[in-house]
């Protein structure tokens, strides 16, 4: 996902520098360059609109209260997206969003498929469905790849996690992944013969 | 599934736009923010030396005690050491009782003093 595109990092550090000497109103060009990004971080964890609307909020307003924390030897989106990932986790680990056991996520096959087999929205959704019902530490870890792009680094600075940790729990849920697919998804064609 | 249907599928996650009003729930949330005054910082400067204090007093007592103790137990085994001991605490219970009612009245002016001394500070900074 291309993140806060069209401005450049020193906008940040210009913006962040009127919060912290009392200018308010320049948060808000904070938020509108970032609401986008931080919400579908939130809604790549969550899947609700709603709620991942009210993380982000929570995220921009940790972030308000911490800006003086942030040590200008960072890009100011790592250290929002590592503050936002980490108080998303912590959201999901208290109340978590529905999940279902990986053998049961499995959609129901579209009828309407002229081959009798899963059309691609629907496989795409058994995918998202599968992912859900990994087990944490690897569906952050692949749900933070993929949202920054396949981009081991960038995931490992938003979880907080060393590079390796991160590739071998990538490894780990996609291995996992891989294995479960194919049987979920020919879990309704079983159902049918 | 290869991994790269695997990638393939899971690149392509679809993409929410914010709703309308979402930047400026933010702000309001973050002017209220502003508004509320900083929590009051603890006095760290007027109460270090207390502390200091109080830790060193703590320690003094405690200190004392083990070297009671140890007396005590370099003459006597540790049946003997019980009586010593129970003779000293009935001597304190029985006739220590001014004694007891001036600790009390000490620790309540402490108390009194130290609850004045908080709400100054609390009324200073606000």
């Amino acid at each position: 996902m291309e993140a806060g595109s069209g401005l450049n990092p020193g906008d940040d550090q210009a913006n962040v520098e009127k919060v912290l000497a009392g200018d308010v109103s320049a948060f808000e060009r904070i938020v509108r360059r970032w609401q986008g990004p931080l919400i579908n971080l939130a809604y790549r964890f969550c899947h609700d609109r709603g709620r991942a609307e009210e993380m982000a909020q929570e995220a921009f307003l940790r972030a308000y209260r911490a800006l003086g924390q942030w040590h200008k030897d960072a890009a100011f989106s790592t250290w929002l997206f590592a503050l936002a990932t980490n108080l998303y986790c912590s959201e999901l680990r208290r109340t978590p969003f529905p999940t279902v056991p990986l053998e049961a996520a499995a959609e129901p096959r579209d009828s309407r498929a002229p081959d009798g087999g899963l059309e691609e929205r629907d496989r795409d959704r058994a995918v998202r469905r599968a992912v859900a019902a990994l087990p944490r530490k690897y569906r952050e870890a692949l749900i933070l790849f993929y949202f920054h792009g396949m981009d081991v680094p960038a995931a490992a600075q938003s979880l907080g996690l060393p590079e390796g940790t991160v590739k071998a729990r990538l490894f780990r849920a996609r291995e996992i992944l891989r294995g479960k697919l194919p049987l979920l998804l020919a879990a309704p064609r079983l159902k049918e013969a | 599934m290869s991994y790269d249907e695997l990638d393939h599928i899971l690149s392509r996650e679809e993409e929410i736009l914010p709703s309308s009003g979402f930047a400026t729930s933010v702000m309001e949330a973050v002017r209220r923010e502003a508004a509320t005054p900083p929590p009051i910082p603890f006095p760290w400067k007027r109460a270090l030396p207390l502390l200091i204090g109080t830790g060193v007093a703590l320690a003094v007592a405690l200190v004392a005690g083990i070297v009671v103790v140890a007396r005590w137990g370099g003459t006597a085994t540790s049946m003997e050491l019980s009586l010593p001991l129970m003779s000293v605490l009935r001597r304190t219970l029985e006739g220590g009782l001014i004694v007891a009612a001036g600790w009390v009245v000490l620790a309540l002016l402490l108390t009194l003093a130290s609850v004045t001394f908080s709400m100054r500070i609390a009324s200073d900074r606000a």
